[in-house]
């Protein structure tokens, strides 16, 4: 608009100054941090995947070399990413189910529900402490509680699930899946979010309970199933201290609990291999990025949103 | 993702409208199943408890979980079972797990509040990368991370698991608190501003006076899983002097080499039980936190 | 008391034009309204002027003195919020006191103020409890008393009633008077109700799409409505609309053909033969059986409200026309019964096609 002066448009700089001032004065802490500790970081670490660079003397650029062994020259890779992957198959179904069903229950308008939630909801709380991979230790050795337990009520004398390569991941997917109660916590929300009058409306049209469960809550919960997937398959993929613990740091028996960042912790700060380290560190970046953008171009095929 | 204002509604009520529907036979069996799926959750927990309480011989002699005979014995040889006593490295995992509250709260409500309330340029794109590094995991910057500290003369001191909480890197807590201040009505912003009030003191009269539930949740999450953390310890902490209570259990499990259950469960049970006491405490908290950003460890 | 002037205020949100060149004058002490339905800008307007929405053009003066630049705290104004903004953490004592604290006023003055304003709210005995703990009234006077104890030489107010019920708002807006013939300070008041404006104003400014459609006292915007719109907004029952053609121009005025019949309306403005045009009346102005000058022509009746001091006839002329008269007192018809309608010549209103109003 012409009647509008060029100087009235702005105000002076004096006034936008001091507005920027504030907001960058409370932000500095955090852009500070992420500039040091994140984004500074996150390219030196790319750098050093392409060098050759140890505790002592400089990095030394060999290129894609580390890349390229990766994938071509170390079975151990190759161990933990199928101990991983395995590990991730396993227990992300386990706990969707687990959290669905016991949501689903608990959504049914019990007396008590406070409580069932509490007790469901604690072993997610402190599942991931060295205290209870210790207990799992425990549990499922040679003269462990559950072999106690299926020695007094079937006669049978289990071996060491611990110590035994073949199951020994198994009790590590079951540690996982114990752990359900924040996703059910995450489904209980997402039930109640369900208006009541979804239900009557179908009630009265005679649809079925497992009809409704399955033509209404189904659909509508998918957002929050998605949501769950993703944040637990991120999570699954960066499991570290039960298998660190169980193992003895050493991913054993035989590798067989050779968790992706167990090995990397190996790489890096046992072997101080900070290069290579830093190599197995992307792979990993990749691979949590690729699943990620997976679940989500695959959303719009099976996730259900109002708008 | 729901409003924090409106969580109680969305989480607390005790029953649901399709409850009454339910034949008695069906409710008691769906009772009768939470109740056994309960019971085998737990089991484990209250064996270990039960089980530091007994003698070393009754711990593998029967699965009861009552002891026939009640003793403290165990806990007495893991309290003193390594070099450095369990108290020590109690007090390392509490001042580490406070400092580390402390600077999450500030710098984390400091950015949040940035975020939400006030106008200043490139604030959509520092969002978004904040929001960005939610997804990042952190083995990508550990390594440089870990140099740089070792360049800093930190490794094997606390700085390394302290200093970044004052530089709001666990982005978690700022979406938490940006959820929260969201539902603040901006209208009481305004009537500050009117009042002549300029951003800090509105952050420190207004905005923070009101968020004491998110500041809570936040102060509770944060502990809970600074006193849980093993891998960032694992990696800094090198002296058993500086080792927190889960480095020491971590410890003693090699020491013991298995032949002290009793003493070791003992020890277990010590260091879930801050987590056990905030959890029935703060339960309500915990949930509607979790509930609210679906967002967990 | 002082003055606000408003010079060609604009604002954008990007390519958007919310406000399009305001001009206003407000003289010291004055009580304006500014009145319009959602979505005209009356908010935004009021925002700036209280600096929380930055100018994007044109000059805002206060006391002679520009404001565009200028912080909300350094314009020397207080504002009431539709929801009351009341922090909620702070007691009725404290709500009110903040502002004076962040002026670093002596503690004994502000005690003093914080006290005297409670006295002339009537909520002495209210200033320890916390604002959840006040009904909806209560609350609407302390946000009016954290008005006040900044002796503020302006008061904005922003749909301040309109949180409240029915009989509230009614004892509100008489309050709100009296505040103002008290204290005699300068008053912005926003208002989306026409009641509210034309009880409360000195002067009604309303607000179409960002610009000022009429400014007036208020019976001088409900006799002379500058167009349809303006006539339309102010006045309860609305006013209504007939359409009309001019028949023949005269020297008293314009014959114009209504429902079939020859009618005369006085009229200077020139209008020739031929053109169409609004005929505007309001319900209360209709006379029933010819005691106006105008005959407006047969009305049959279709519904009946009932307020009881008054009676509302929706009807229909001779050509489908709908017309709503508001008669005084109580009445026997029914539906499907004739009424003869007419009204006095000062009452007519004529619009051009584009909404105009035509001189009389």
């Amino acid at each position: 608009m012409s009647i509008a002066d060029a100087s009235n448009s702005k105000p002076p700089l004096s006034v936008r100054l001091r507005g920027q001032l504030g907001g960058y004065g409370f932000l500095l802490p955090w852009l500070l941090g992420f500039v040091v500790l994140t984004l500074g970081p996150a390219v030196s670490s790319f750098y050093l995947s392409l060098t050759d660079f140890g505790l002592m003397g400089s990095a030394k650029w060999i290129g894609a070399e580390n890349y390229v062994r990766i994938a071509s020259d170390d079975p151990r890779f190759w161990t933990a990413m199928k101990v991983t992957f395995t590990f991730v198959l396993l227990s992300v179904p386990l706990k969707l189910v687990f959290a669905l069903a016991i949501a689903v229950a608990l959504n049914k308008g019990l007396r008590g529900l406070t409580i069932f939630r509490a007790i469901f909801y604690l072993p997610s709380l402190i599942g991931g402490s060295v205290a209870i991979a210790v207990l799992w230790r425990q549990v499922f050795s040679g003269d462990g509680v559950l072999n106690q337990v299926l020695s007094a009520l079937f006669g049978y004398e289990g071996p060491s699930w611990i110590s035994n390569p073949s199951t020994s991941l198994y009790t590590l997917v079951l540690l996982a899946a114990w752990q359900f109660g924040s996703s059910m916590i995450i489904f209980l929300a997402g039930l109640r979010q369900i208006p009541t009058d979804m239900y009557e409306a179908a009630s009265i049209d005679g649809a079925s309970r497992r009809r409704q469960f399955i033509k209404i809550t189904l659909p509508l919960l998918t957002p929050v199933i998605f949501f769950n997937a993703v944040i637990l398959t991120i999570d699954a993929f960066k499991a570290f201290t039960s298998a660190f613990v169980v193992s003895d740091g050493s991913g054993g028996p035989i590798d067989s609990t050779l968790f992706y960042t167990l090995y990397l912790y190996q790489e890096a700060f046992t072997n101080f291999r900070f290069g290579y380290a830093s190599a197995l560190a992307w792979v990993l970046v990749v691979i949590i990025a690729f699943f990620t953008a997976l679940s989500f171009m695959s959303a719009k095929y099976w996730v259900h949103y109002d708008d | 993702m729901t409003d924090t204002a409106h969580l109680p509604s969305a989480v607390e009520a005790d029953s649901t409208p399709d409850g009454d529907k339910h034949s008695p036979m069906k409710r008691a069996l769906i009772y009768a199943l939470l109740t056994a799926v309960s019971f085998i959750m737990l089991y484990p927990l209250l064996w270990m408890v039960s089980s530091s309480f007994k003698p070393e011989n009754e711990i593998f002699a029967t699965t009861s979980l009552i002891p026939q005979e009640f003793t403290l014995d165990a806990y007495r040889r893991g309290w003193n079972g390594l070099s450095v006593s369990f108290g020590h490295m109690f007090l390392n995992s509490l001042l580490i797990s406070v400092l580390v509250v402390v600077g999450n709260l500030i710098s984390c409500s400091m950015a949040a509040y940035a975020f939400t309330r006030l106008q200043f340029k490139g604030r959509g794109f520092w969002f978004a990368l904040m929001l960005g590094t939610l997804m990042m995991p952190q083995h990508a910057v550990l390594i440089p991370q870990y140099l740089m500290f070792l360049k800093f003369g930190w490794v094997n001191t606390i700085m390394p698991l302290v200093v970044p909480k004052f530089f709001a890197i666990d982005a978690f807590f700022i979406f938490l608190m940006v959820q929260f201040f969201r539902g603040i009505p901006r209208e009481l912003d305004e009537a500050a501003i009117m009042d002549g009030a300029g951003p800090l003191r509105i952050f420190l009269k207004v905005i923070l006076p009101l968020s004491t539930p998110v500041m809570a949740t936040a102060a509770v999450f944060s502990f809970i899983w600074t006193w849980d953390d093993f891998f960032a310890p694992l990696i800094y902490l090198n002296d058993i002097e500086k080792y927190t209570a889960q480095l020491g259990l971590r410890t003693f499990v090699d020491a013991t080499a298995q032949s002290d259950w009793g003493a070791l469960l003992a020890m277990s049970t010590l260091t879930v039980l801050p987590i056990f006491i905030l959890f029935l405490l703060f339960q309500r908290l915990l949930i509607e936190g979790i509930a609210t950003t679906g967002m967990k460890r | 008391m002082t003055t606000v002037a408003l010079k060609q205020i604009q604002k954008r949100y990007g390519a958007v034009e919310v406000i399009r060149g305001v001009d206003l004058q407000i003289s010291s002490g004055e009580l304006v309204v500014f009145v319009g339905p959602s979505g005209c800008g009356k908010s935004t307007l009021l925002r700036m002027i209280a600096g929380l929405e930055p100018i994007s053009g044109g000059e805002l003066a206060i006391g002679g003195a520009r404001m565009n630049e200028k912080a909300a705290s350094e314009r020397g104004i207080a504002m009431v919020f539709q929801s009351y903004a009341l922090y909620p953490h702070m007691s009725v004592y404290k709500n009110m006191s903040f502002g004076l604290e962040t002026l670093r006023m002596p503690k004994p003055e502000i005690d003093k103020r914080v006290r005297k304003a409670a006295e002339v709210l009537q909520i002495t005995q209210l200033l320890e409890r916390k604002p959840k703990q006040l009904s909806g009234g209560q609350r609407q006077r302390v946000a009016i008393g954290r008005a006040i104890v900044r002796d503020p030489k302006i008061f904005l107010f922003d749909e301040p009633l309109s949180n409240l019920d029915a009989e509230l708002r009614v004892q509100t807006r008489v309050e709100i008077a009296k505040l103002h013939a008290d204290i005699g300070a300068t008053m912005i008041y926003v208002t989306h109700d026409q009641v509210e404006a034309m009880t409360l104003a000195d002067r009604i400014v309303v607000l179409r799409a960002g610009k000022i459609e009429q400014h007036g006292t208020p019976l001088e915007i409900y006799n002379k409505p500058v167009n349809r719109f303006v006539a339309g907004f102010i006045g309860s029952p609305k006013m209504n609309f007939l359409d009309v053609s001019v028949i023949e121009r005269r020297d008293d005025g314009v014959v114009i053909s209504l429902a079939g019949a020859k009618v005369v309306v006085p009229l200077v403005d020139r209008t020739g033969a031929g053109a169409t045009l609004n005929l505007g009346v309001r319900p209360e102005h209709i006379k029933v059986n010819g005691a106006g000058s105008v005959h407006l022509g047969v009305l049959t009746i279709t519904h009946i409200e009932h307020l009881g001091g008054q009676t509302i006839v929706y009807g229909r002329l001779a050509d489908k026309q709908t017309l709503i008269v508001a008669m005084e007192g109580q009445t026997l018809l029914g539906t499907g019964e004739t009424l003869n309608v007419s009204i006095a010549p000062e009452h007519c209103h004529l619009f051009d096609a584009e909404g105009r109003r035509l001189a009389d």
